[in-house]
């Protein structure tokens, strides 16, 4: 059906752009959502065949992607159309790497603010502008063994994990499953702090805290909410209740191989779950919301988004911009099939559908939208961004026991500041 | 046969001038873009180097009460401290022991010493992960046999940099022996020759013949050492990532952060400077050093 329609949609705006336009695509997604992302370039060059054509490059994630895309806009050699993160696109408008989309472009495309969360409408949006358009939201979420819940009894009558609802549940959760002889009942991923500020920032999310409040960053009691965080997490490691000195591909082979009962990661590895369960190798197994420690249900969040580089020639009115924006809202109308890589549709049509609301395990996390959060709008932002490593450098001490909270964030806050 | 001066001065410029050219291009030009950056408020790239503001002494005068800074100089120092001498040694050693083996034996020994060298530098890096990694290392594993507990190695900050040191010297000395081999070989055998006849024991002749014989090559490894660890950046940056990369900071990482995290061009320049004249004058002391340390022996 959401082909069809794509197809409809194809054929009108085909005739206006006349002869066949190839348009120059870069993104950074390798591995499942790779694989997914270049399913979805093929469907689209089938469904146009003789009018537009995709010519894809996939790019090394993170920081080589980013300095890429800025020395080619520098020179006038930056793709029609690329992905990009919507952390980072205040730095990117500073650096004037991205063209803004206009109202006539959202027309076009027959999208708008109402298709959209307001947490990711906002995510690309600088001084009133936006320079992306959001294709998904990728939020982190808790995955759980039932085999091992069950086990300690903490398996609830739905099938998620009992205490999701407060601190002292959780906690009894997590001893009940280090009696039950479970070696690490949370795998986390403590060498990695740059992944650990997802988790981190959603807990201060919890709690109503900001990290930058008018160009300050952790101003007020902001600081001590993040120490309140950081409490929390070492807690958990000095009750060993969690892996230490875990990086991120051990966390999940700690989670995969059954030595940890729950991990909380990117809903980016429901497909490595799919995939194992697919071949009979996985333990019965599922994802929800993360649980509500502080005050209420909060989760980090960042999205992927399409956006178009400045000084490449894609200018208002041209047949390139009709050609690119034809295929943002093509793959925006057919992001049910990017959902299998675990991410969230930015599309809330998308969301809204019948399909989608039966896909599992995304719709029982798909709750979490409405308390999404995203990175503060600032140029030090952004996965792979400054901010990251300075968090980085005192959450890994910090959450393995080496430093005392109220002491990393005081140095945090002092090098934030500092930047 | 009268030769044309002026003729022969014209053919070896227009030989030397691609030389000339692209050296120009290439080296010179950027490295005079990078003084002038230094002194501006300027991106990395986009329209940078020429609009951005003057910004006078700035970069440079903030660098001393710049934490990131600091750290990143006192580790660079730290580094070179424990990698520079300790490689040339063990180097040495190995090629002592080489050299008194012969033939297919001594080549086999030799490759092996040398094989780390021709790896790429991810290559190290995931080899050492795989041993070091503190949830599935090998070494772990072996730490667990002897009851000693896991040290998560390239997560604190006291063992990141000896690990880094040591992966490292393991890495390049292979280099280093083939230049101290080729040394070694250069030192006429009528000399130990001589030396066995007057009953000069191994390690007299080691002090008095091999040592001094070699120092030419030594002061060479150490130089050669001493720049190629100033600028160390590969691995800090490969073992840190996601760890706590602003405690492992060298110059060049800080580089990188400023330049490509920050987009701080101009600051990035002016780190960019000190560390060129880090480099130069401690080269350059180093060697003058060295060779006087030459006349005396």
């Amino acid at each position: 059906m959401k082909h069809l329609m794509g197809l409809a949609l194809g054929a009108t705006l085909a005739t206006a752009a006349q002869a066949q336009e190839t348009v120059v695509w870069w993104d950074f997604l390798s591995g499942g959502d790779g694989v997914r992302m270049k399913t979805l370039i093929d469907d689209f060059n089938a469904a146009h065949e003789g009018e537009i054509t995709i010519d894809a490059t996939t790019l090394e994630w993170g920081v080589p992607f980013y300095t890429k895309v800025q020395t080619s806009v520098a020179v006038g050699e930056a793709p029609d159309i690329m992905t990009y993160h919507a952390s980072r696109i205040p730095l990117a408008v500073s650096q004037g790497v991205l063209q803004p989309i206009t109202d006539a472009d959202w027309e076009q495309m027959g999208l708008g603010q109402d298709d959209f969360a307001e947490a990711t409408w906002n995510a690309v949006t600088v001084d009133g502008a936006q320079y992306a358009v959001p294709l998904d939201t990728h939020p982190i979420v808790l995955y759980y063994n039932r085999d091992l819940l069950e086990q300690a009894g903490r398996l609830s009558e739905d099938g998620t994990p009992m205490g999701l609802d407060s601190r002292e549940g959780f906690e009894e959760t997590l001893a009940a499953l280090k009696d039950a002889g479970v070696p690490y009942p949370l795998a986390s991923v403590t060498a990695d702090g740059n992944f650990m500020y997802r988790t981190i920032y959603s807990l201060m999310g919890q709690q109503d805290g900001e990290l930058l409040t008018d160009g300050e960053f952790l101003a007020g009691d902001n600081a001590e909410k993040l120490e309140n965080a950081l409490s929390l997490l070492q807690d958990w490691t000095t009750n060993e209740w969690q892996s230490t000195y875990t990086d991120y591909p051990a966390t999940v082979a700690l989670f995969t191989s059954g030595e940890a009962a729950m991990m909380i990661n990117g809903v980016w590895e429901v497909p490595t779950m799919n995939d194992l369960a697919g071949e009979g190798r996985l333990f019965d197994w599922g994802a929800v919301e993360l649980p509500v420690i502080f005050d209420h249900a909060s989760t980090y969040a960042d999205s992927h988004a399409f956006a178009i580089p400045a000084n490449n020639g894609v200018d208002e009115g041209s047949a390139k911009r009709d050609a690119v924006l034809e295929v943002m809202s093509w793959i925006s109308d057919n992001s049910l099939f990017w959902a299998t890589a675990g991410h969230i549709p930015a599309n809330a049509g998308v969301t809204a559908s019948d399909e989608y609301s039966q896909m599992e395990p995304n719709a029982t996390y798909s709750t979490l939208t409405s308390n999404m959060i995203f990175d503060p709008q600032s140029e030090f932002s952004g996965v792979a961004g400054p901010m990251f490593d300075v968090m980085s450098t005192y959450f890994v001490p910090t959450l393995n026991g080496e430093m005392d909270p109220a002491e990393a964030v005081e140095e945090i806050q002092y090098e934030l500041n500092d930047m | 046969m009268i030769r044309n001066a002026r003729k022969d001065t014209l053919i070896a410029y227009v030989l030397i001038a691609p030389f000339v050219a692209i050296y120009g291009l290439i080296f010179v030009y950027p490295t005079i873009d990078m003084f002038i950056l230094s002194f501006k408020d300027a991106p990395l790239i986009a329209f940078g180097p020429q609009t951005a503001e003057w910004t006078g002494l700035d970069n440079y005068t903030r660098l001393p009460d710049d934490r990131r800074f600091g750290t990143a100089f006192w580790n660079t120092a730290y580094f070179v401290l424990l990698s520079v001498v300790p490689g040339t040694l063990v180097a040495l050693a190995i090629a002592l022991g080489i050299t008194r083996l012969s033939g297919r034996l001594q080549s086999l020994v030799l490759a092996l010493f040398f094989l780390p060298y021709i790896l790429p530098v991810s290559v190290v890096y995931r080899i050492w992960d795989w041993t070091l990694n503190f949830q599935f290392g090998i070494a772990m594993h072996l730490f667990d046999t002897l009851g000693i507990d896991r040290v998560p190695i390239f997560k604190t900050s006291t063992w990141f940099m000896p690990a880094v040191a040591f992966v490292t010297i393991w890495w390049t000395c292979g280099f280093s022996i083939l230049l101290f081999l080729a040394g070694l070989r250069a030192i006429p055998a009528e000399i130990y020759e001589a030396a066995e006849l007057d009953n000069a024991n191994r390690w007299t002749v080691f002090r008095k013949l091999t040592w001094p014989l070699l120092w030419p090559v030594t002061a060479l490894v150490l130089t050669i050492q001493l720049i190629l660890q100033l600028k160390i950046f590969d691995q800090v940056y490969l073992f840190s990532v996601g760890g706590r990369p602003n405690d492992n900071l060298v110059m060049v990482y800080y580089i990188y952060q400023r330049a490509f995290q920050n987009d701080d061009g101009g600051r990035a320049a002016a780190i960019a400077v000190v560390l060129f004249m880090i480099v130069i004058i401690v080269s350059v002391l180093n060697f003058q050093l060295l060779r006087l340390a030459e006349r005396k022996t």
